[in-house]
């Protein structure tokens, strides 16, 4: 994969001119909008599904397929771009809005007009100081060039961006929690479906997706939706953009083919682990994703393979048992948000966990029982194991509190919390009944039971 | 005492975003804007604040209290003049967040969200800031000021000695920031 050198997104890495729209515009930049606001709407649809690109969110779900839910005829439709990234180990879209903002303008342009939409809205993190002025600029400047507005380029189409900032919210990542959000109350997240592509803010047709996604589609629409298809493998089109950090040499942001294994990605791209030490687990696309074990690296870090490769083993509820994932299927991890966590050998495992969790019980919004207090009882043991004061049965009772969790709630932060806890459990359990061997609760059990002895 | 009042600026902001949103849902979809704007003027959203928000929109306060306590990032009471928040999250954490923490609670002698006794510094454990490759990570706030747009990466022992010592100077390092 040495001599791999396509950059789609992330050709504008690091290279401050290219936020600004001139130079966007020199190097080729919005030529594919400015042909898309006169096309018809219905040949884009056809290029993005060709595509075969998919969400880069986390879910995977087909992007194409997803816009073809829009019910025909629909007056007004939304386009609401997800850039509320804070999966832990995920700072790719953040990348892509410091560095490359006026791509992901052009493809909001080109989604717009497919999808007929008149406002279209970037649902920012709170968080991002300094993304947020990068992109008002770059919006400020599109406007200024009627790029946006009344008449895109000229045409008879009009469109509004707005950015509309987040103040904290892990959940208002999830789609309609996202919409909850920006309709200004609670991030909530609701039933589906119906799905926000039927109805979503405001009641309208809907279509969320990811800064990832949509800053692909100039690309697409400048070289074809097959071209984009040939760069992936299987029913996974184009590039990928993960981000690594942890323990390697080189941490970072990079734009990869989808073919690339998780050890091509520690040792080839990110120059190893850090001190000559070795890797001892890899979580591959943000926290909510069960982690792989150094012998589970040789998989590419593709949606379908992450799922389906053998190779990787299986999440149990306890040892023996797979965890369900519903219908009979099986958990082995998914590609995710593409946030590679590198963990080396001195890791301590259950630590790790414990810190996960303790970010769900925190972040769980509050209205499914299972999650609400279900997070809070997992973090609740698995603190107490890490901290040393464990007791025989924890790793039981932890599994089956996940368990519990797992598919009984609205959103999928409950399965956030619950899938990487049975990971954790299934791959490094000696190391939590390690702890418990040697925790102050079983001291004082022995010393009982000594002293009652006769 | 002056009853408290939401800055020109707020109002000027409400007017630019307000066609931004359909009509009959602008002043609802408003409450988070006006609300971070409000505690930039006045360094918290207290119940006053949630009062005057919610009659400026004309939303019920009750939905304007709950969802200022649903999110983070508003502080229901006052912080110090630098707020300093630090991600102890997995990225953070497996690369030295929780020393780097610990020496701020020792230094600061307040714990997670304590604000130092001469009301200098509030110090607060956040949760992941979207800037994993290069942590710990922090950033920083200052009240009344406008955002501060850097990220404190690659944070050891040493650079929030420097971090700290430049708080307690009444200033923002921003020459560390990134």
């Amino acid at each position: 994969m040495g001599s791999f050198d396509l950059k789609i997104i992330s050709k504008y890495f690091d290279l401050p001119e290219a936020k600004d729209v001139d130079y966007y515009v020199q190097h080729g930049g919005y030529a594919a909008a400015r042909k898309a606001v006169r096309m018809d709407p219905a040949t884009i649809l056809g290029e993005v599904k060709a595509s075969n690109l998919r969400g880069r969110g986390g879910a995977g779900f087909p992007t194409g397929i997803k816009w073809g839910f829009v019910p025909q005829g629909s007056q007004t439709v939304y386009l609401v771009v997800n850039a509320d990234e804070s999966e832990p180990g995920t700072f790719k879209d953040r990348h892509i809005l410091f560095w490359n903002p006026h791509m992901l303008i052009e493809g909001m342009i080109i989604a717009a007009r497919s999808l007929g939409v008149r406002n279209a809205y970037v649902y920012m993190r709170g968080e991002m100081l300094r993304e947020y002025p990068v992109l008002q600029k770059a919006l400020d400047q599109a406007y200024d060039k009627g790029f946006l507005g009344e008449r895109c380029f000229g045409s008879d189409m009009a469109l509004d961006i707005t950015i509309y900032r987040g103040a904290g919210a892990y959940i208002c990542g999830e789609e309609t929690a996202l919409l909850s959000s920006l309709e200004g109350g609670r991030g909530w997240p609701r039933l589906k479906p119906p799905f926000p592509a039927v109805k979503g803010l405001w009641g309208q047709p809907t279509i969320v997706n990811n800064v990832e996604t949509i800053a692909n589609l100039p690309w697409i629409l400048e070289n074809g939706g097959q071209a984009f298809a040939d760069l992936g493998v299987g029913r996974s089109g184009g590039l990928r953009i993960v981000s690594v950090c942890g323990h390697v040499n080189k941490p970072g942001v990079y734009e990869l083919p989808l073919t690339v294994t998780g050890r091509e990605l520690i040792e080839d791209v990110c120059g190893g682990i850090r001190g000559g030490r070795k890797v001892k687990g890899v979580i591959p696309g943000g926290v909510s994703m069960p982690l792989l074990t150094a012998d589970e690296l040789d998989v590419p870090f593709e949606f379908d393979a992450l799922q389906n490769d053998e190779r990787i083993r299986e999440v149990e509820v306890q040892p023996g048992v797979k965890f369900d994932l519903g219908g009979g299927r099986t958990l082995r991890t998914m590609a995710g948000s593409g946030g590679v966590v590198v963990m080396d050998d001195q890791t301590d495992m259950v630590s790790a966990c414990w810190r996960i969790l303790h970010f769900f019980a925190d972040e769980s919004c509050g209205q499914c029982t299972p999650c609400r207090e279900g997070t809070g009882w997992l973090t609740k043991v698995v603190k107490r194991i890490d901290r040393g004061h464990g007791r025989p049965g924890d790793v039981e009772l932890a599994a089956s509190i996940a368990d519990g969790i797992a598919g009984n709630t609205i959103c999928a932060l409950g399965d956030a919390a619950a899938w990487p806890t049975l990971a954790f459990l299934t791959k490094f359990r000696d190391e939590f009944e390690a702890k418990i061997r040697s925790s102050t609760f079983v001291a004082q059990q022995r010393a009982a039971a000594e002293q009652g002895a006769p | 005492m002056t009853a408290k009042q939401l800055s020109p600026e707020i109002e000027a902001r409400i007017q630019q975003l307000w066609p931004r949103f359909p009509p009959q849902n602008a002043a609802k979809a408003l409450c988070i804007p006006v609300l971070y704007l409000a505690q930039q003027q006045f360094g918290m959203v207290d119940d006053e604040v949630v009062d005057l928000v919610a009659k400026r929109l004309d939303l019920p306060a009750a939905h304007v209290r709950g969802t200022a306590t649903f999110y983070t990032m508003f502080n229901k009471k006052a912080v110090g003049r630098f707020h300093l928040q630090i991600c102890t999250n997995i990225g953070c954490q497996i690369t030295g967040a929780y020393g780097v923490f610990d020496r701020c609670k020792k230094r600061l002698a307040v714990d997670n969200h304590g604000t130092t006794e001469d009301g200098n510094v509030t110090l607060s454990e956040v949760e992941c800031l979207a800037a994993c490759g290069f942590g710990p990570v922090a950033q920083i706030a200052e009240r009344g000021k406008p955002d501060i747009p850097l990220y404190f990466e690659n944070l050891d022992l040493e650079r929030i000695d420097q971090i700290l010592d430049a708080l307690a100077e009444g200033r923002v390092p921003t020459e560390l920031g990134s």
